[in-house]
């Protein structure tokens, strides 16, 4: 594939990519880090991304959606090249997603184990806790809550970027924000934040699955 | 009041996420959770959920090395 050499691009090009593509670099390092879930690669990933953008940035339409464009080029170059490099299992299965209702578990801690209302629970984790929930996610469904709900994108810049219809986003999110309830109230059991249930049945649920 | 709170719960994430639903359909929404006590709980647990992952949003800056190694490939 011919890619445009830097030289190609014009001077005004190459400057409104360093004052435009640059500041973006945080964002795009953050989410190569919860794709990859190991800093080197997100490294590189994130190196790769921009060189590919800088490559491809005459073909840019100034004025458009500079982030997503980015994004866009980060997804297809994890899928493409970091996907098989996946190194540790994650920690939930995408099957048992459904039934989990994280509004009902903290109900029955209510009533059984006094005070541990929703604010108890949730400001107690701490954001490894919360990176570390994500982490767990099968990937579609961590790529989708990273996008929106840490990025920001809508559903239909999420389409753009993963490169699937808009009910797939959603479902994806959707399930996505259940794993990760599910995932979050785990981690406050291990942590000793609420009680740890006595049912067996916890236990059964978690296991290392691929997608 | 069942089914309009199985339809409440069900476009909770269009809601929250401000997504898809007409205006009339927001407002009916908005309605119902100003009258169902438990519908307006789990929604609000929902928004709690993304607030706190919304809390990560620039919680990893691009190490200042690889910026700098990009700046100057981009350079060459």
């Amino acid at each position: 594939m011919a890619e445009a050499s830097p030289v190609d691009l014009t001077a005004d090009e190459r400057r409104r990519f360093q004052e435009d593509a640059l500041p973006l670099l945080d964002s795009l390092y953050g989410a190569a880090l919860r794709m990859t879930r190991n800093p080197q690669d997100a490294e590189d990933l994130v190196q790769e991304t921009m060189l590919r953008a800088y490559r491809a940035f005459d073909r840019f339409e100034a004025g458009t959606n500079l982030k997503a464009w980015l994004f866009r080029i980060l997804t297809n170059a994890y899928i493409n090249t970091y996907r098989k490099r996946q190194r540790e299992p994650q920690k939930v299965s995408a099957d048992e997603v459904e039934e989990f209702d994280l509004y009902r578990e903290l109900k029955n801690h209510d009533t059984q184990f006094e005070a541990t209302p929703e604010s108890i629970v949730l400001d107690s984790l701490v954001d490894s806790d919360i990176t570390d929930a994500i982490d767990d996610l099968p990937e579609q469904f961590r790529l989708a809550v990273v996008l929106s709900d840490i990025e920001g994108f809508t559903y239909a810049e999420m389409a753009e970027i993963m490169d699937v219809p808009m009910g797939t986003v959603m479902s994806r999110l959707h399930r996505g924000r259940k794993a990760l309830q599910k995932r979050l109230w785990e981690l406050a059991r291990d942590r000793g934040i609420v009680q740890g249930s006595t049912d067996p049945q916890d236990d059964q649920n978690e296991s290392s699955t691929s997608e | 009041m069942k089914e309009q709170c199985r339809e409440t719960l069900e476009r909770a994430y269009l809601y929250l996420d401000g997504e898809l639903l007409s205006v009339s359909e927001r407002h009916e929404i908005k309605r119902h959770l100003e009258d169902c006590a438990p519908c307006f709980e789990r929604v609000g647990l929902e928004d709690d959920v993304a607030r706190i992952v919304a809390r990560l949003r620039g919680c990893e800056p691009c190490p200042a090395r690889l910026r700098q190694k990009i700046s100057s490939l981009l350079n060459e």
